[in-house]
């Protein structure tokens, strides 16, 4: 099961707040994913800053740990913003001389930490729980910007903790994000093979393979539209995932239509959903859904020039 | 006025409601022995009237969710929106008409009785079909009529790839392309009767019929194992 969602208001309004419109498209697809539930959003960008939402521990308060981890991060960029909220420490840092290994930086900080998400726009925040839990934790209604995924997450192979929970960031590459639902098959194979190239995983969620094959893939030269259409061959199994950028969110399905993902679409904005239940939950009766197609990939940009109005 | 009040009291207003609540709903009011019922604001909820096995009218004034309809024998439901995936799955007898969209999976394992999307329907329209009637007024995708057994399909639009694989008996009429044909699928003409059946069954749904129709009949080559059709094998398993 698993179900994801993703919201993109194309004229690029922060309004209404993307953290609310997802919540309330995720609280529907609690039933299908009980054991976390989490959400990447985009927001206003800090160029040439950066996001960072780093998780302190598992589970618990670590406002000791935080400040400490704060006070180290202060050799590598001017800290403009810090925050501590339950496992997370909320940083804006930059501009940073080396924004490739800053993930490796941060996290040699101090034990058991991990890096969850980084970009001028992006942050991540998810946990264990309902995203209920989600809510009263981090209060997500309340986060602005243009776009945003989530997803709620029953699981089938791996741990159920923070760290295993999705929207996953695409390591290495700034304002990428990933949810799936479903199975990726070859995972192991493709992991091996990743591994030999020098990427490194954090979980054992065959999900996190997504955002490195997007890396992966971009880092050979194709672009973000190419590398989605390749993933639709070179992913085997059951698959319907979302992967959203700082300025597009797309949709992939697998070639056997094994997931569902339905589409609402109007001339201010996107919504999609693993079920229409949440769409309608959200949106008019009068907005129409549509089910992309086996195999299809269907993404959706924000027009750039109306980036700056944020 | 007594009108005015049953009019009021077979309208059900599923909003806020459980798929369970409104199916037992649905239920008390065919107890009360009402013959037409509305439901609003299904949101798509799923399951919903599932195994109902009286000769009623339910119209659900919205898109509903996955396997809605499964079991049926008798009523008739229309939905006023879309549909999820499953749609009207082992049903006996009856009818189901949507007049938006359906997902994977419609009508699949069929029985009897006849449902008709007259938008577009995803992938394995129709799988496993014992019998019925399905018509799909637009497109469909893969593998529509795999394995099913008895029955028609009618597809007005495109088929999608793999139509009617490993079919055993059944006929599926497109009235499209078809993009590809399934394992031991075979396109033949129509009859006469076949036309006759088309025209009258379209036209009582209101669509009407513009191009003439193939028929994709079994093969019937994968029936029975022959080790000097190894190859054939090969290729459906």
């Amino acid at each position: 099961m698993c179900g994801i969602v993703g919201y993109l208001n194309k004229s690029a309004t922060a309004e209404p707040p993307v953290g609310d419109v997802l919540f309330r498209l995720l609280t529907p697809l609690g039933r299908r994913g009980p054991d976390s539930a989490g959400v990447a959003v985009f927001g206003r960008s800090r160029e040439p800053n950066y996001i960072l939402r780093i998780k302190l521990g598992e589970r618990g308060e670590f406002e000791e740990k935080g400040k400490a981890v704060g006070e180290r991060l202060r050799p590598l960029g001017v800290v403009h913003e810090q925050q501590i909220f339950a496992e997370y420490l909320r940083v804006v840092i930059g501009p940073v001389s080396d924004a490739e290994n800053l993930d490796r930086e941060v996290e040699s900080l101090a034990d058991g930490i991990e890096l969850v998400s980084l970009g001028h726009q992006l942050e991540i925040a998810k946990h264990v729980g309902s995203p209920a839990n989600l809510e009263e934790s981090y209060h997500i209604r309340a986060i602005s910007g243009t776009h945003g995924i989530g997803h709620t997450r029953l699981s089938t192979e791996s741990r159920v903790d923070l760290s295993h929970s999705q929207p996953f960031w695409a390591r290495g590459v700034p304002d990428l994000a990933t949810v799936h639902n479903g199975h990726i098959t070859n995972y192991h194979k493709l992991r091996r093979q990743y591994e030999q190239k020098g990427y490194r995983f954090y979980t054992e969620n065959d999900s996190e393979i997504i955002g490195i094959y997007l890396r992966d893939q971009m880092a050979q030269g194709c672009t973000f539209e190419e590398a989605l259409w390749s993933s639709v061959e070179d992913l085997d199994g059951s698959f319907c995932y979302l992967a959203a950028t700082a300025s597009s969110l797309a949709c992939v399905k697998d070639p056997f239509a094994l997931k569902p993902l339905m589409v609402a679409e109007s001339d201010e904005f996107v919504a999609v959903a693993t079920e229409e239940v949440a769409l309608r939950a959200v949106f008019p009766n009068d907005l129409q859904v549509i089910e992309p197609g086996a195999g299809q990939v269907r993404s959706w940009s924000i027009a750039t020039c109306a980036v700056e109005k944020v | 006025m007594a009108t005015k009040e049953k009019i009021l009291s077979n309208r059900l207003d599923a909003s806020g409601k459980t798929a369970r609540e409104i199916n037992e709903q649905i239920r008390e009011l065919i107890t009360a022995g009402e013959k037409e019922i509305r439901v609003s604001n299904p949101e798509a909820r799923h399951n919903l009237a599932v195994g109902i096995l009286a000769c009623v009218s339910v119209v659900f004034e919205g898109s509903v969710g996955y396997y809605c309809g499964g079991m049926i024998d008798g009523a008739e439901l229309e939905v006023l929106g879309s549909a999820g995936w499953g749609l009207g799955e082992s049903m006996l007898s009856g009818t189901i008409r949507v007049r938006g969209n359906a997902g994977n999976s419609c009508a699949a394992s069929i029985r009897g009785g006849t449902v008709v999307v007259h938008g577009s329907v995803g992938a394995r329209a129709g799988i496993s079909m014992k019998g019925g009637l399905l018509i799909i007024e637009r497109d469909c995708g893969y593998m529509a009529g795999f394995m099913m057994q008895k029955g028609i399909i009618v597809i007005c639009g495109n088929a999608g790839p793999a139509l009617a694989d490993s079919m055993y008996e059944g006929r599926v009429f497109v009235g499209g392309e078809i993009e590809e044909l399934g394992n031991d699928a075979v396109v033949k003409e129509p009859d006469d009767e076949e036309g006759k059946f088309l025209r009258e069954n379209l036209g009582a749904w209101g669509i009407s019929v513009e191009h003439p129709f193939k028929k994709v009949v079994s093969g019937r080559r994968l029936w029975n194992f022959d080790r000097q059709e190894m190859g054939l094998w090969r290729e459906a398993l």
